[in-house]
């Protein structure tokens, strides 16, 4: 039982390592500890590996318009997940929450959460 | 005395017919065991943390200049993981003998590739290194000799790397041995890193992992360079005095600047008795908690 037990946790660590891996350090390119909300448009969505990234065009605080990438998780990863190279189009309406990036020249958000209130469709972790 | 005619040339047909050294088998899948740094070695380290790495001036001038936005550069996206990865990244490896055709000697061991990282290939038949002023790349060179059970790899042509995904930096002119040590269905990677522009002395970490009989890749997915936001002809990078990071450990952990910003020094556990009167256990934890 214990020894079951053992390799459940061995399991859970193992994977949620890899789960978390970045090819960068997210922890130095993102501030993790907050969090802002984007809505704006997809611009483009590039399924890929080592990170996925949605690109959307949005309006700041002073009506300009801004383009924000997204970074999500790699392709592999997505896929487990459902999210497939054409779940998102250009032109598409999205919200999404994420941390935002520690040099606010680059406009990075790391993914938390996304939806699309058209059709109600969501992905990422927690949603509030 | 029959029977010691009979067992003289026995005992030396025993001993040909087995390795004249004590080689081990290392083929098989090894799963990685991802609690040895985790933070590290899954979201990645905080910026401006090099407490343990034994840089000398270059080295942490190099480390304060680094912006993240650089990896995210479309020609830089792919680049800069060397087979330090295996030590530094969280991926598992699969292990494979290649054999001569003739002989049925093994001629080199393989470490399949991951996304960012180059298969590894240790020639064991016993070639040279290339000129030193062969061209390097991200793949190297790497030879390999057993003692006894152990196998001892040595990479060089190197291209730059990184130590620490915060900017650590191994340089072109970096070798890196990589010690495999196998117990039972357990398996102990060393790896040292000896670099002549950004270190003063070896910088060690050691990685452990389990045989597992669910097959880990060959080669994983490709990196795929793209669009990650950094405007094209830009280079991001910090000037010296201007790193907004240089504080980060103190600010969240309560970590000296001098240990955060490493040094030969700073690998010792005496290195604790010299700071400690300057730690400052923070009110509350603020992240990377535990929960």
């Amino acid at each position: 039982m214990r020894s079951k037990l053992l390799a459940l946790v061995f399991a859970g660590v193992t994977v949620l390592g890899v789960k978390a891996y970045a090819h960068h350090s997210f922890a130095s390119t993102y501030l993790e500890d907050q969090r802002i909300t984007v809505e704006g448009d997809v611009l483009q969505f590039l399924y890929r590996n080592p990170h996925s990234f949605v690109h959307v065009e949005a309006k700041d605080a002073s009506g300009n318009t801004v383009r924000w990438a997204v970074e999500w998780a790699a392709g592999g990863q997505l896929g487990s997940q459902g999210v497939k190279h054409d779940t998102l189009k250009p032109g598409d309406h999205v919200i999404i929450v994420g941390s935002p990036g520690r040099n606010p020249d680059d406009h990075r958000l790391r993914m938390i959460n996304i939806t699309r209130p058209s059709d109600g469709w969501k992905a990422g972790g927690k949603f509030d | 005395m029959t029977l010691h005619k009979i067992s003289l040339p026995l005992a030396v047909l025993l001993c040909a017919s087995f390795p004249a050294l004590a080689e081990i088998d290392l083929s098989g899948s090894w799963a990685a065991i991802n609690h040895e740094d985790a933070l590290e070695r899954g979201g990645g380290p905080s910026p401006a943390d090099w407490a343990g790495i034994p840089f000398n001036a270059s080295g942490r001038a190099k480390a304060l200049s680094f912006s993240q936005s650089t990896i995210s550069m479309p020609e830089r996206i792919c680049w800069f993981q060397t087979q330090w990865h295996i030590a530094a990244g969280p991926f598992s490896l699969r292990m494979w003998a290649v054999p001569d055709p003739i002989t049925g000697k093994v001629v080199a061991w393989m470490i399949g590739a991951w996304e960012t990282r180059a298969p590894m290939t240790i020639w064991m038949d016993g070639r040279p290194h290339p000129s030193k002023n062969a061209p390097h790349d991200q793949t190297g060179f790497t030879t390999g000799v057993w003692n006894g059970d152990e196998l001892i790899a040595t990479t060089t042509h190197l291209k730059t790397g990184y130590i620490r995904r915060n900017g650590a930096a191994s340089s072109d002119q970096a070798t890196i041995t990589t010690h495999f040590l196998r117990h039972g269905d357990l398996l102990t990677v060393a790896l040292l890193m000896d670099d002549p522009v950004y270190l003063t002395e070896p910088y060690i970490l050691t990685r452990s992992y389990n045989l597992s009989t669910n097959p880990v890749a060959i080669g994983g997915p490709p990196c795929i360079t793209g669009d990650e936001g950094v405007e094209s002809g830009t280079v991001p990078h910090y000037l010296p005095g201007k790193n907004p990071f240089v504080d980060e450990m103190t600010k969240v952990y309560g970590i000296p600047e001098e240990a955060a910003m490493g040094g030969p020094e700073t690998m010792y556990p005496e290195f604790r008795d010299k700071i400690k009167n300057k730690f400052v256990m923070p009110a509350k934890c603020k992240q990377n908690c535990g929960n």
